[in-house]
């Protein structure tokens, strides 16, 4: 369990045995693993003693979020510019995949995050939704996953150029060994980064989350 | 009784066993007629000799009637129902159902109609009352009901023949179907076994298909019954 | 290549829906056949039209969602292949395609291509749960699971709701997709303490959801992208007779 009450982070989202880095198999004996072993002494276990009330629609917290919701699918509708959310979509995955992927630099790094608030502003200047926001919509469904994208994109390419070591699936170009392996810096970065949110545009906050190593010392793996 | 209409499966069920008792019964029924090849001797006996046993063949009959009508309740309202949920396509392009399968509830229509015609016909003798008075005398003495004449005089007319010779081959089509789908439904079923059951049920509809349908022919080619 | 294409657009659920015709040019034949859905998509949008409908998730074909008929297969010509995973060189150029939704009385079309399939979701949910120990975490080898009856598990739980036995039944009947869920959970030993009611439950809720009833035409398993056998139908057919019939000593 989280700390928040009756949500569990199980399975995939589980990271307690392969550090922070999800890579497919990992992700999958993960979630093998926890659906045998760990689900019936957590969830089963919750479900079982919990008492589940019905959620009232009508608190306050419920009304703003639907607000929140309306309003933006609102400013999207409104914005009736002449570019498809797919096009927004290609050109960020265009640059992650060039400056914010598995090997990255810090070079590249600054670049994404000055390209990527000037690709979010020609979204919401310039994106094209059809239809309205009461039916079915499949351009509106994808304009809001790319909005979300545009911001979680940013958070990405802040964490990437703060953690100046290599490690696991980030690979800063700068620390590798000579024969090409990553060298991780334990001394400076030996924390988890919980990247507080603040808002669109504005820098996130870091919060560091230290790792204790008790029973097992740190160590360099080897795929050789 | 009719409860398991409101079960998809227990409807299935129903289907299954009944119409394994129909098989049954026309797999005897045309194991019967086909003595009429062995001359009017052998098939008038074999008649008065079912009537002689009366009660038993009375049981039989009752049980195939109410299969016959449980059979038939219970299709046509898969049917009906199977018509309304199902979806209707522009285009469709079937990869694995069969003539025969897409065919079933015609044919069995086409047999329920059949069946009626042939017991007016050759059971309670309303088509031709001249026909069915006929009497015979066996070679032990014995005055029977004359089967053998009956069933020639009717076939001679092309029109009776023609209707019997398009319902059995109807006939054979359901059964193609139908004596593999009712194991499929009843919970038998195999990687060896279906496909076999399926041969089975080719081989077995189709025998009975030319069996019974070579007995208008031959009657109306003269073949056999040239004497009545 | 190019493609003329013949799609179903029906703006709601209360809507009259008919085929509408689009020429597609310039087709890859390395395409998906929803990437080819999506070029035209792209297309009606700078037109200031409605984009085509359709449902997608994973498009590598474990999801189930992407629920189409092509040319009158579900999932398309390919045999045990999703949309999403279908080719483009499966096609010819020039080539007349028809698009349908998943047609089903119980699937009512919500937009174009995109039907609700909860009727599913809920045959799933009336089969409740499996016991398990709570509290503490189970040994590893605690249950032993025959190899032959962990395959047959395994090649039920393949089936991923995509609905296209539903689609592809001429009788509308929902039993490929029923008969592998039960079987995924009777065949092991973690099934067997609800075997009885959720065989009962599972099997009462298709009804009730008024799917038809199969006549073994075996279209299911030649449209179903994980190639399901009608095998569990037959088997589903048993168990639940077989519980009806014992049900009066519970
Ligand atoms: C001598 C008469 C008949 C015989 C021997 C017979 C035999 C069978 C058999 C063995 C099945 C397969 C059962 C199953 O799959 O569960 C079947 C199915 C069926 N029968 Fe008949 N039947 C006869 C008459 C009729 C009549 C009169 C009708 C129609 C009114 C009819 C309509 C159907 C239909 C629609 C099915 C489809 C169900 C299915 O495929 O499972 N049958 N029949
Ligand atoms: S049985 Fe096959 S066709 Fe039916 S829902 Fe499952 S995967 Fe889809
Ligand atoms: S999109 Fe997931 S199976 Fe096709």
């Amino acid at each position: 369990m989280s700390t928040l009450e009756g949500l569990h982070v199980i399975g995939e989202a589980n990271f307690s045995d392969h550090g922070a880095n999800r890579l497919g198999a990992s992700a999958l004996m993960q979630g093998l693993a926890d659906g045998y072993f760990v689900l019936p002494y957590t969830i089963g276990n919750y479900l079982a003693k919990a008492e589940l009330k019905k959620i009232d629609a009508d608190t306050p917290e419920c009304k703003a979020t639907v607000k929140e919701v309306e309003d933006k699918i609102n400013k999207l509708i409104n914005v009736n510019g002449t570019k498809t959310p797919s096009y927004f979509h290609r050109k960020l995955g265009k640059l992650m995949w060039d400056k914010v992927g598995m090997a990255r630099n810090e070079a590249g790094l600054k670049h994404a995050l000055e390209e990527i608030p000037k690709i979010r502003e020609e979204f919401w200047k310039d994106v094209k939704i059809s239809g309205t926001g009461a039916e079915y919509n499949i351009s509106l469904e994808k304009a809001s996953r790319v909005a979300d994208f545009l911001e979680f994109a940013e958070i990405m390419a802040y964490d990437a150029l703060d953690r100046d070591e290599s490690a696991g699936a980030h690979f800063r170009e700068e620390h590798q060994t000579p024969d090409g392996e990553a060298k991780r810096n334990d001394d400076d970065y030996r924390y988890v980064a919980a990247w507080e949110y603040k808002g669109v545009g504005q820098r996130p906050e870091l919060h560091k989350e230290q790792l204790e190593f008790e029973n097992v010392k740190l160590a360099v793996r080897s795929y050789k | 009784m009719l409860g398991f209409l409101k079960s998809s499966i227990l409807s299935k069920f129903v289907v299954a066993i009944t119409g394994l008792l129909m098989v049954g019964f026309i797999i005897g029924h045309t194991l019967g007629n086909l003595l009429i090849y062995a001359g009017p001797e052998a098939i008038n006996t074999y008649a008065v000799g079912l009537k002689d046993i009366g009660g038993v063949v009375w049981a039989m009959r009752i049980v195939l009637i109410i299969s016959l009508i449980l059979h038939v309740i219970a299709t046509i309202n898969l049917v009906r129902h199977n018509r309304k949920v199902a979806g209707n396509y522009k285009v469709t392009n079937h990869k694995a159902a069969t003539f025969s399968s897409k065919f079933m509830a015609y044919a069995g229509l086409t047999i329920l109609f059949f069946v009626l015609y042939h017991l007016a016909h050759f059971t309670f003798g309303v088509v031709d009352a001249n026909a069915f008075s006929m009497e015979a005398t066996l070679d032990n003495g014995r005055v029977v009901h004359d089967v053998y004449s009956m069933v020639v005089l009717g076939f001679r007319n092309v029109i009776v023949s023609l209707f019997y010779i398009i319902a059995v081959v109807f006939l054979g089509f359901h059964l193609k179907h139908g004596i593999h789908s009712m194991f499929q439904s009843l919970g038998i079923h195999g990687k060896k076994f279906t496909p076999m059951i399926q041969k089975v049920a080719a081989l077995v509809s189709f025998v009975i298909v030319i069996s019974l349908i070579s007995i208008p022919i031959s009657i109306m080619l003269g073949i056999v019954g040239g004497q009545v | 290549m190019n493609l003329k294409l013949h799609i179903w657009r029906q703006k709601n659920n209360k809507a009259n829906g008919a085929f509408e015709q689009y020429a597609v040019s310039d087709i890859s034949e390395d395409m998906s056949f929803l990437e080819m859905l999506d070029v035209l998509n792209e297309d009606l949008i700078v037109e200031g039209k409605d984009p085509v409908a359709f449902d997608h998730d994973c498009r590598e074909g474990i999801c189930g969602a992407c629920s189409m008929t092509i040319n009158g297969n579900p999932h398309g010509p390919e045999k045990a292949t999703t949309a999403c995973q279908l080719h483009m060189r499966k096609f010819k150029d020039g080539q007349e395609v028809y698009i349908e939704p998943f047609r089903n009385k119980s699937f009512p079309v919500i937009r174009d291509l995109v039907v609700n399939r909860s009727a599913l979701d809920r045959i799933i949910e009336s089969g409740g749960y499996i016991s398990v120990k709570t509290g503490s975490a189970p040994d590893a080898n605690d249950i032993a699971v025959a190899k032959s009856k962990a395959d047959v598990a395994m090649d039920a739980a393949a089936c991923i709701g995509c609905g296209a036995c539903v689609a592809a039944c001429p009788n509308g009947a929902a039993m490929l997709f029923t008969s592998a869920k039960l079987k995924h959970l009777n065949v092991l030993p973690q099934g067997q303490a609800e075997k009885k009611k959720r065989t009962l439950a599972m099997v009462d809720q298709m009804d009730k959801e008024g799917f038809g009833s199969c006549t073994n035409h075996y279209e299911c398993e030649a449209a179903c992208p994980k190639s399901i056998s009608v095998e569990f139908i037959s088997e589903m057919n048993f168990e639940y007779a077989k519980a009806r019939a014992t049900a009066y000593r519970d």
